[in-house]
């Protein structure tokens, strides 16, 4: 292997990493603020990764502001679509077992998945990719795929915006007290609900933005949505739920890992996330950042 | 507090349905062509209230929502296909494998996923289901991926009467085995650690061994099923293992009911002539199956998440007040 | 003759940067009915939670029948005959009276791995349970739903889970927390009594000074993870480091 390839799948993978990370984030917080694990969380990113191709085939443009166009128009719906179904289903289900919290979140994959079907039909979509981002572009004499050269600029301002909302904003703050202490909250006189509501429309909002990002990468199809919810996991499993550095840290080893094993191995590359998880399993069961029960 | 009244009230019933199981099949072979459908159909039925069955072991008695039960069904459909169709086994050698090799594969899976609780368990269960399912959609040459495997052998004896008598049978059986595990101290072992898992660990419990050993007997009893399954359809496909599949036994315990044993098999009978009905009335609707599927989960965890068997139950108890 | 069946030895814990407990030694004799109070934050419960497996010690040995049980898991604690009733109960909610009792002998018993005889057969535990449950004043609800007991009698049931594993010491995190002054002398008294005619090693973290003086052999004094006194109640309630501890305190 040459040192040239070597760095290609480094970036590639970190790149990659990076777009799941800007998922697995919305799906961590969301558990961290509402305590609900919502397995619907890939079915939202699947069907912002839809919109972006239909809005992009009425668009009928390849510019890059059209694909900014994209990036601004469709992660609000999904976030629409998120708060529609917070105030609707999830406010009755915060005070019950996480059972059935799980299988609340469950019924919504199974509905979500097939009204996308329905709607969309069981076609592979193809890539939405703006003509600027369509080539490759040399860095430091390797020849890098653009897009992925602009998922490590958008990837890294997500993450620094996200930082900047928690550590920065009263909202921000309120957020990590929801996460560490959740029962200081209404004490404190903060009306939690709506905290919530915004929370998961912020996870949403992530969920669509990955979407139209993965709609510029690779063809889409229906299983998109269940393969991103098990890698997420794969990336809480690593860095733990509710923390969003983790999320960082746990999306980066998942993407670079998967770039690196297609090498020897490329029809077993969709399985590095499990390999991951299991590994982790066995070696520390409390996830990385997690603490050992005793 | 069985008074006797009510305790042969329940033996009578129990004899009623028995006795309408057991005689259905006849009466629908007068039927024609239509009837054979619906032989076909309570065969399924029978089938799948075995694979319902076999989760609640693990959800409702055991407090643990696997969400890839389907893997092992999975396991033993594609199992008995393979021999049957590609090793030449005769139907009962690959029946008897069926479910070992979902215990397997049960085995490995669950000493993975109960390393871990609640949330992670399920989460992980999820992951590996669709991780075998993977593999099998892959392993093209060997499997048929994504077309699966089909004109698997049926021997001439097991005519849609008898193999519905077979199914039935093997159903009883596994009924009765399951009812036994679930009054047996093992069953209380699990029930315990269903209710408070640190304080059964504090009486001596090795917590972990023993969902394990659950997650592995519940795993090839829907190997069993899958088995039956595939022979009933004569062929063995991807979908058996996709975690919508997984989906149905869930579906059934929560509709049916998941503190007993019972329930499932009603809420998975229930869940396939729901189906069927759909299917008559409007042949597009079957479309929307997986929306209607979800559309029942939202509504019974929100408004009745102890089934059908907890209404009745709760019924029961009214009169009894009154 | 009693002899040792606990021994403490240089008792130290850590969580992160906290240090809990400094140094602790101490004995308990076999048969002795005896206490461990301190102000909260001591570290009474973490000492409580090192001895039964909850935690791993940071150094020190915890010595039971001669045998160092310091690091072990509690599923091992509990099989060499160390048992505990909880401070905030814990019970199995949605399973009967009974079956809570069925279950914790069945466990103690080793039959949890028997796969089919159907535990209605089992005449000889369900004895064992009824007596049990007798002990600790239960039987009448011995088919109740235990989540829906009274707190009072949920710590019956605690106790008494405690009791089936035939412990040799039996550890009580504050039996009577949260509990009306009737309550609370009820529970003394079936304390008492359990003790008087199964004759086994108690020990008890209390805040009750009633209690503590009421019906303690002896008193072990925890502050800030160093016990500061030990001895007879008569002695402890004179001591001057104990009532500084507990300045205004009536002792």
């Amino acid at each position: 292997m040459t040192i040239e390839f070597f760095f290609f799948l480094l970036i590639n993978g970190v790149a990659q990493g990076m777009l799941l990370f800007v998922i697995a984030s919305g799906l961590s917080l969301v558990f961290g603020v509402l305590r609900v694990i919502n397995f619907a969380h890939g079915s939202l990113y699947m069907i912002g990764a839809f919109l972006s191709c239909s809005l992009a085939s009425l668009l009928a443009g390849a510019s890059f502001l059209h694909f900014l166009l994209l990036l601004a128009l469709v992660p609000p719906v999904v976030a629409l679509l998120g708060f529609c179904v917070e105030i609707t289903l999830f406010r009755r289900i915060y005070r019950r077992e996480h059972l059935m919290q799980l299988l609340l979140t469950y019924a919504l994959v199974l509905i979500f998945d097939d009204v996308v079907r329905l709607v969309w039909g069981g076609d592979i979509r193809s890539v939405v990719r703006p003509d600027l981002l369509a080539g490759s572009v040399e860095i430091m004499g390797l020849f890098l795929p653009s897009y992925n050269v602009f998922i490590l600029i958008v990837g890294p301002i997500i993450a620094l915006a996200l930082w900047l909302l928690l550590y920065r904003t009263r909202a921000g703050n309120l957020i990590r007290a929801a996460v560490s202490f959740p029962q200081m909250l209404s004490a404190l006189g903060v009306n939690v609900s709506a905290l919530m509501t915004a929370t998961f429309m912020l996870g949403c909002w992530l969920a669509g933005f990955g979407g139209v990002l993965m709609s510029g990468l690779a063809t889409i199809d229906l299983g998109i949505g269940m393969e991103k919810i098990i890698e997420c996991f794969a990336v809480v499993v690593i860095g733990g739920l509710g923390s969003v550095g983790g999320a960082l840290l746990g999306a980066v080893i998942i993407g670079v890992g998967s770039s690196f094993i297609q090498v020897p191995l490329s029809r077993l590359a969709i399985v590095f996330p499990f390999i991951v998880m299991a590994l982790v399993l066995i070696i520390r069961p409390w996830g990385l950042f997690g603490k050992p029960e005793r | 507090m069985p008074g006797s009244t009510s305790g042969k009230m329940q033996q009578i019933a129990v004899a009623v349905v028995l006795a309408t199981l057991f005689g259905l099949p006849f009466l629908l072979a007068q039927l024609g062509s239509k009837g054979e459908f619906w032989i076909w159909v309570t065969t399924e039925m029978i089938i799948m209230a075995l694979f319902a069955v076999s989760l609640n072991l693990i959800m409702g008695f055991g407090g643990m929502v696997s969400f890839g039960h389907a893997a092992f069904f999975g396991t033993g459909a594609y199992v008995v296909a393979l021999l049957m169709k590609k090793a030449g086994f005769g139907f009962v050698p690959a029946l008897i494998i069926a479910p070992v090799a979902a215990a397997i594969v049960a085995a490995i899976i669950g000493w993975f996923c109960v390393r871990l609780t609640g949330l992670y368990f399920s989460i992980l269960t999820l992951a590996f289901g669709q991780l075998l399912y993977l593999v099998v959609f892959q392993a093209y040459s060997f499997t048929g991926g994504d077309d699966g495997i089909h004109g698997i052998p049926k021997p001439e004896i097991l005519t849609p009467v008898n193999y519905y008598l077979l199914c039935l049978v093997i159903f009883l059986l596994c009924f009765v085995l399951m009812r036994m595990l679930i009054n047996s101290c093992f069953g209380l072992t699990i029930r315990a650690i269903r209710e408070n898992p640190e304080r059964a660990r504090f009486l001596g419990v090795n917590d972990r061994r023993y969902q394990l050993l659950n997650f592995i007997i519940a795993g090839s009893f829907a190997g069993l099923a899958g088995g039956l399954f595939t022979e009933l359809n004569r062929f063995a496909q991807t979908e058996f293992l996709h975690w919508s599949k997984s989906a149905e036994p869930i579906l059934s315990s929560l509709v049916g009911g998941m503190f007993s044993l019972v329930g499932p098999a009603i809420g998975s009978t229930v869940l396939i002539f729901l189906k069927i009905t759909i299917q008559q009335i409007h042949k597009n609707l079957v479309e929307v199956w997986a929306i209607i599927l979800g559309v029942i989960l939202l509504v019974v965890v929100l408004f009745a998440p102890e089934g059908l068997v907890g209404l009745y139950q709760k019924l029961r108890q009214r009169n009894v007040k009154s | 003759m009693a002899h040792t069946i606990l021994k403490v030895e240089d008792l130290h814990k850590s969580f992160g940067g906290n240090k809990v407990l400094s140094g602790v030694n101490f004995t308990v004799e076999e048969g002795e009915l005896s206490s461990i109070i301190g102000p909260n934050g001591a570290g009474k419960t973490t000492l409580f939670n090192l001895i039964t497996g909850l935690h791993v010690p940071t150094r020190g040995a915890i010595f039971f029948q001669g045998k160092n049980i310091a690091g072990n898991q509690p599923h091992e604690v509990v099989r060499l005959g160390i048992a505990k009733a909880f401070q905030i109960t814990s019970i199995f909610p949605r399973l009967s009276v009974m079956d809570n009792v069925l279950a914790a002998l069945v466990s103690h018993q080793k039959r949890n791995s028997n796969l089919l005889t159907p535990i209605s057969r089992l005449k000889d535990v369900h004895d064992q349970a009824y007596r049990l449950l007798e002990s600790v004043g239960l039987a009448d609800k011995a088919f109740q739903q235990s989540g829906t007991l009274a707190h009072g009698n949920q710590k019956r049931l605690d106790i008494a889970l405690a009791l089936a594993l035939e412990p040799k010491l039996l550890m009580l995190d504050e039996p009577t927390a949260g509990m009306s002054p009737e309550e609370r002398r009820e529970t003394v008294k079936l304390v008492q009594r359990l003790w008087e005619q199964l004759k086994i090693t108690m020990l008890f973290i209390e805040h009750d000074m009633d209690i503590v003086f009421g019906i303690s052999q002896k008193v072990r004094v925890l502050c800030y993870g160093v016990l500061i006194a030990e001895g007879p109640p008569a002695e402890i309630s004179k001591d001057k480091k104990v009532i500084e501890v507990y300045l205004g305190e009536e002792l």
